[in-house]
């Protein structure tokens, strides 16, 4: 994942980008517990991506990897198969319940 | 000068987990269901001592109350086991496949109370048939063919 760069902050500043920030370790190495990200509203998602969704059953967001799309049906996956919850468990989702991409990781964040 | 706010006023996403482990077979409820099947067989073969005699009649509570009790609990665990794999593996796609899947479950657990209140053969080989049902519409969810057998 990389790190923002004075772009990235400017779309931040200007309302482009959202700051997130994981909490978990289902996407250990590739984020971490209290790690920052930035989210794109982007909706053009590709298998690999990392995504911000609503979990279907509870009324929280969660940040997960697309490991695969079947017409309007996502499948997520942390990339800590041992640590997470998922399209495992909850099942695929539309894209209806994705926010959107995670494009960088904010370091220095606070 | 671009990140001029707080960790605490950040939106959360969560990377977590709820400790699943994956594993699930309808063996688990498999087994207790045909407990409860033997277990009603057994209550039913249940030979009622001649009067007079107290301590066959003392042998016979204790057998006839162990036989309930322990109809009981696997009735009970049957229904477990059928509860975690309805809420927790089977998901909202499985439903577009088998749209039988809900009502097979929720008249499932109904029989596993049933043959808790009965002596019901009948309902406890109904509950065996769903299981096998459940059984198979499981393992054609995973790809994978596994053979129904029973221990008995």
């Amino acid at each position: 994942m990389r790190q923002a760069d004075w772009k990235d902050r400017l779309l931040l500043k200007l309302g482009r980008l959202r700051a997130v920030r994981v909490t978990g370790h289902s996407m250990r190495p590739t984020l971490k517990d209290g790690d920052v990200v930035l989210v794109s509203r982007s909706t053009r998602l590709t298998v690999g991506d990392i995504v911000l969704a609503d979990h279907p059953f509870k009324h929280v967001t969660v940040v997960k990897r697309v490991t695969a799309v079947t017409g309007d049906r996502y499948e997520l996956r942390g990339d800590d198969a041992s640590e997470s919850s998922d399209s495992r468990t909850f099942g695929t989702l539309s894209l209806k319940d994705i926010h959107g991409k995670v494009v960088c990781r904010l370091d220095g964040a606070g | 000068m671009f990140n001029n706010f707080s960790m605490t006023e950040l939106e959360v996403a969560e990377a977590h987990c709820d400790g699943p482990c994956g594993v699930y077979d309808p063996a688990q409820a498999r087994i207790e269901a045909e407990s409860v099947l033997q277990l009603t067989k057994k209550i039913l073969d249940l030979k009622m001592p001649d009067g007079g005699d107290q301590k066959a009649s003392a042998a016979y509570q204790n057998t006839l109350t162990r036989f309930i009790v322990i109809k009981e609990e696997r009735a009970e665990l049957a229904k477990h086991h059928l509860l975690v794999l309805w809420t927790d593996y089977f998901k909202p796609q499985h439903l577009e496949t088998y749209p039988e899947l809900h009502d097979l479950f929720w008249k499932s657990a109904k029989l596993c109370s049933a043959v808790k209140q009965e002596i019901s053969l009948e309902h406890a080989q109904e509950l065996m048939d769903n299981i096998k049902r459940v059984h198979e519409i499981f393992w054609e969810t995973k790809g994978k063919d596994v053979a129904w057998f029973t221990a008995s």
